[in-house]
């Protein structure tokens, strides 16, 4: 070959190589890591959706691991979780590189397609092998999930005075206010505070009676935080557990209805009358702690009596907390955000009976709040309840609200 | 005549109530009121078998029950109640 053919020729393979820049770089391997339930509705939704990438993308390999039947699975998610941050054990999980998604719908399908195109064009880490040889790695440095920030800027709407606001961050801390102020209306222990108040008022000491009552109502408070948070520890580790949720959805359903046909039933409102023998005996334990000489005693027979009081209330208050705890747990928060709304819900069911106490002591005359208002917590409880019912059966990723 | 008023310290139905019935009381003062508590007056209520929900105003006509008015109710209604039992 002599020097001008091979010049040429070499000038002819570098307009080449550079006009083909794809066809000359190839595209990095992604794999992906999908953990799912058998029975879980959505994980066979992803399933069909990967089938489609993989066809897809030729450089993108799936690995798939059933949790609920293979516990080392279960395991290993746990692990990669714990290793990402993510305190839920929601399925379908999936991880891309170094991100997790957890559930499934439009939204997150989106992601993974994102991260797959992303992963394809520069090296990542693949987090779960990482973790199947190390196992939990402490301190890992937390992919942001909401790279694309689509998912904010969907949900964000314009209220006049407000400004901006976030749809997702205020629907749990206003389910939180409205299902507590509902659940408070419910008047099932009103009637031993009114009772209690109408004692104190009796004794004449005011510090006592403030004393007393507070102690009534923070009881009553801790009894609901105690349940709610030893619900919602047990809620975040079994959401992945089809039957656990539907059973839930089955507590909102009836609940829903029960509530719904409450207030159908009272149209003339009324205070219900509980048996001779509760009355009695409910009487004579306030009539103790009234007359109690030493006031500890005091203190604790009031303790014993919020606590006797606020399990029948919950029993009562038709699966409001539980269902609300459930709705938490199925959000993807900060230990400090699931607090900050169990105590929203209970400040808010408590804030019926805050008013009558703190009015009593002042004007030391006991008023009560209408009962009219309980036939209406009746209809506004009762169709959130049904709401959630229906959406826990059958579109449970609509109660995200916060979500990756 | 005579109105007997069944309620308990602890309704509060019966409370938001209270203004009411002193409204009436003070409109038809040619009428007995009679008022017992659930609990404190138990042996007299036991006779008039309320059912599971109160307040509940009886109204009695030489010792004879008339009529009866359960729940929570406006005071209109209440002042109509009473005329229509004066009427009969």
């Amino acid at each position: 070959m002599d020097q001008t053919k091979f010049g040429k020729l070499k000038w002819i393979f570098l307009i080449v190589f550079l006009l083909c820049p794809i066809s000359s770089h190839a595209l990095e391997q992604v794999k992906l890591h999908l953990f799912y339930s058998k029975s879980c509705p959505h994980c066979a939704s992803e399933k069909e959706m990967l089938k489609d990438l993989e066809k897809k993308y030729s450089n993108l390999s799936i690995e798939m691991y059933e949790v609920t039947q293979n516990p080392e699975y279960s395991e290993l998610m746990d692990r990669v979780k714990k290793t990402l941050g993510t305190e839920n054990s929601y399925v379908p999980y999936t991880v891309i590189g170094e991100t997790g998604l957890t559930g499934y719908n439009d939204n997150i399908a989106r992601q993974i397609e994102h991260f797959v195109e992303r992963y394809s064009k520069e090296k990542s880490v693949d987090l779960v092998e990482k973790v199947k040889k190390e196992g939990y790695i402490p301190d890992y440095k937390k992919e942001d999930q909401n790279s694309n920030g689509k998912d904010t800027e969907e949900s964000s709407i314009t209220v006049p005075v407000f400004g901006d606001i976030n749809a997702k961050t205020v629907s749990l801390p206003l389910l939180a206010t409205v299902m507590g102020a509902i659940d408070g209306f419910n008047p099932c222990a009103m009637w031993v505070l009114l009772f209690l108040i109408s004692m104190l008022i009796g004794m004449k000491d005011r510090k006592k009676m403030w004393i007393l009552g507070v102690t009534f109502l923070c009881t009553s408070a801790l009894i609901y935080l105690l349940f709610m948070v030893s619900w919602l520890k047990i809620a975040v580790s079994i959401t992945s557990i089809t039957w656990v949720q539907r059973g839930i959805a089955f507590v909102a359903l009836v609940a829903g209805l029960w509530n719904l046909y409450s207030f159908y039933k009272s149209k003339d409102a009324g205070c219900m009358v509980v048996g001779e023998e509760k009355r009695k005996k409910t009487l004579s334990k306030i009539r103790k702690i009234t007359s109690e000489k030493k006031f500890i005693l005091a203190i604790l027979g009031v303790m014993a009596l919020a606590i006797s009081v606020n399990i029948v209330e919950l029993a009562c208050s038709a699966g409001l907390p539980l269902v609300f705890t459930q709705v938490l747990a199925l959000n993807d928060l900060s230990t400090f955000q699931y607090a900050l709304y169990i105590l929203i819900y209970i400040f808010f069911f408590l804030i019926d009976d805050l008013i009558v106490f703190i009015v009593a002591m002042i004007t030391m005359k006991v008023s009560g709040i209408s009962n009219k208002y309980a036939a209406y917590s009746h209809l506004i409880g009762g169709i959130i309840m049904v709401l959630i019912g229906i959406l826990l059966f059958v579109k449970p990723e609509w109660l995200m609200f916060q979500f990756s | 005549m005579k109105i007997i008023q069944i309620s308990a310290i602890w309704c509060s139905s019966c409370l938001v109530m209270q203004k009411i019935w002193n409204h009436v009381k003070d409109a038809f003062p040619e009428i007995e009121w009679c008022k017992m508590d659930l609990d404190f007056d138990s042996e007299e209520v036991s006779k008039y078998q309320v059912g599971d929900k109160i307040p509940v105003l009886i109204f009695e006509k030489n010792g004879e029950e008339c009529s009866r008015l359960i729940g929570e109710k406006k005071e209109e209604e209440v002042m109509l109640w009473i005329k229509q039992n004066l009427e009969n």
